[in-house]
């Protein structure tokens, strides 16, 4: 009886927490749903030398609407400031340009790499996106985004559909996005290949402004691999078209015997060498393939992801990258690795030859060349007693980067060929409910 | 040809799926989900989408900037 008695007890107790928790659930289910949560970040990235610096602020406001809704806004602003490597190569004698606007020069002293230093910028983007359950097992997510900088507008859109399977063990989404730029550059829109010419004069430039097409198309499969483990793997096809340059990078033309920059005396202001603005193909496919894992050892969580991509440019590159969260007394410390290599476009020139044919497409944008990253960094995140938590994330990112033996001409072997590019990175974020 | 093996693949993963809905205690973590810091991803997105020539993988290939 005694048993018995108590198995009853147990019995009413169960029944007693189901029927409260059925109850109760759907109070806590609305007051989550009229909930706000944000995610803020400060953003410092500086490069050294006195090249590119940046201050960004972000603020990411989600609203969970209960039932598996959920809209959530991300509002961005940057400040540029700094020089960015331009393409010329270095000589022994100091190098006159003229400046984007046409109105000004510049001059890199002998033995430097050129550096364009009137690039500034202020940045503001805006995104919005929506997600909800469309059937059982059905989730459909729509956003859109919009940004302006003051030689560059941008508006995207996107949308994606994905249906749960397998006890939702395993996921499989699709989505599409389309976005259209508009750029505008600063002084006009050069003519691929033509000549820098002297201050105030812009014959080789357009006015207006051109544009740009990117459809990105997305295939993504997630598995829960067991009850620690969840696999992510995505397939990207994009497909770019329009105008492809970057209107303010050059290409030194340079003699075939000493691989100098031929000389060129400016009437008036203007370049003492020979520099052609930069031509790129108007149609641009990638293709990648992602992959990530998470895995759980206890308490600690390890993330490593892998990227292959390649596109039509005969640009390849691999990237890998591993997080390992290790809690820490109210918060988690997590070092992070990530090494990027990737391989040169067809039409990456470190420098055209004087004397032979032009090529139709060329461009010493060292963005396209041949060279490898590294990022080493460190987050450590604090949870506050009220759930919310505030991080502070430190990297540092290294390019080292080469142009082939082929390419280098006489005294260029003398040279520094390629601008090695360091930057620190230092991200505070606070996450809260309010 | 190619396909089959990558659907034989996805076939095997799927029937690895031994999950049921009240194992998901360590699946349910907020730091085990895929996205849990979807602004730390967005703007290394947007770090290395100005500076080096691949894009994208995780999500859609980022973009909206003169940067690149």
């Amino acid at each position: 009886m005694k048993d018995n008695d108590s198995f009853n007890a147990t019995l009413a107790a169960a029944t007693c927490a189901l029927l409260g928790s059925a109850v109760a659930a759907p109070v806590a289910a609305q007051d989550a749903g009229s909930d706000w949560s944000f995610d803020s970040a400060l953003l410092y990235y500086g490069e050294s030398d006195g090249r590119v610096s940046d201050f960004s602020a972000a603020v990411s406001a989600l609203r969970d609407l209960g039932d598996e809704r959920k809209f959530s806004a991300t509002v961005t602003a940057d400040t540029l400031t700094g020089a960015s490597a331009s393409g010329a190569i270095a000589l022994d004698r100091p190098q006159t340009f003229t400046s984007p606007s046409g109105r000004a020069v510049y001059t890199t002293p002998a033995g430097a790499v050129p550096l364009d230093d009137t690039f500034h910028d202020a940045r503001f983007a805006l995104n919005a996106s929506w997600t909800q359950p469309l059937a059982r097992l059905y989730t459909v997510s729509a956003g859109v985004g919009f940004s302006t900088e003051y030689d560059y507008t941008h508006i995207g859109a996107n949308l994606s559909l994905a249906r749960d399977f397998n006890k939702r063990n395993t996921t499989v989404n699709a989505g599409v996005a389309w976005s259209q730029d508009d750029v505008k550059p600063v002084g006009g829109l050069p003519i691929p290949l033509s000549q820098m010419l002297d201050v105030d004069n812009n014959s080789n430039k357009l006015g207006g402004s051109e544009s740009k097409d990117v459809l990105d198309l997305l295939l993504g499969f997630t598995q829960v691999l067991n009850r620690t483990t969840v696999l992510r793997v995505n397939y990207s096809y994009s497909d770019s078209s329009g105008y492809l340059n970057d209107p303010y990078k050059l290409l030194s033309v340079v003699d075939p015997l000493t691989g100098d920059t031929l000389a060129r005396v400016p009437i008036g202001q203007g370049p003492n060498g020979v520099y052609l603005f930069e031509s790129r193909p108007d149609a641009r496919t990638k293709q990648s393939l992602y992959a990530e894992v998470k895995h759980s050892f206890g308490d600690p969580v390890m993330y490593f992801s892998y990227r292959y991509m390649t596109d039509d440019w005969g640009i390849d590159s691999h990237t890998g990258e591993v997080r390992l969260r290790w809690p820490l007394g109210e918060g988690y410390i997590e070092p992070q690795l990530r090494y990027y290599k990737q391989s040169a476009a067809d039409f990456y020139r470190a420098s055209l030859v004087s004397g032979s044919a032009l090529p139709r497409y060329a461009s010493a944008d060292f963005r396209l060349g041949d060279f490898d990253a590294t990022t080493v960094g460190i987050k450590y995140g604090h949870g506050t007693p009220n759930g919310n938590e505030w991080s502070i994330r430190a990297e540092y990112y290294q390019q080292t980067g080469s142009v082939p033996s082929e390419q280098i001409i006489g005294n260029q072997a003398n040279r520094a060929l390629y601008p090695d590019l360091s930057a620190v990175i230092v991200q505070f974020g606070y996450r809260f409910r309010p | 040809m190619k396909k089959i093996p990558l659907c034989l693949v996805l076939l095997g993963l799927a029937g690895c799926a031994q999950v049921q809905p009240w194992e998901r205690d360590v699946l349910a973590r907020p730091e085990m989900s895929l996205d849990n810091a979807p602004l730390d991803a967005a703007i290394d997105d947007h770090i290395y989408f100005s500076k080096e020539a691949s894009s994208g993988g995780r999500g859609f290939g980022g973009g909206g900037c003169g940067c690149n």
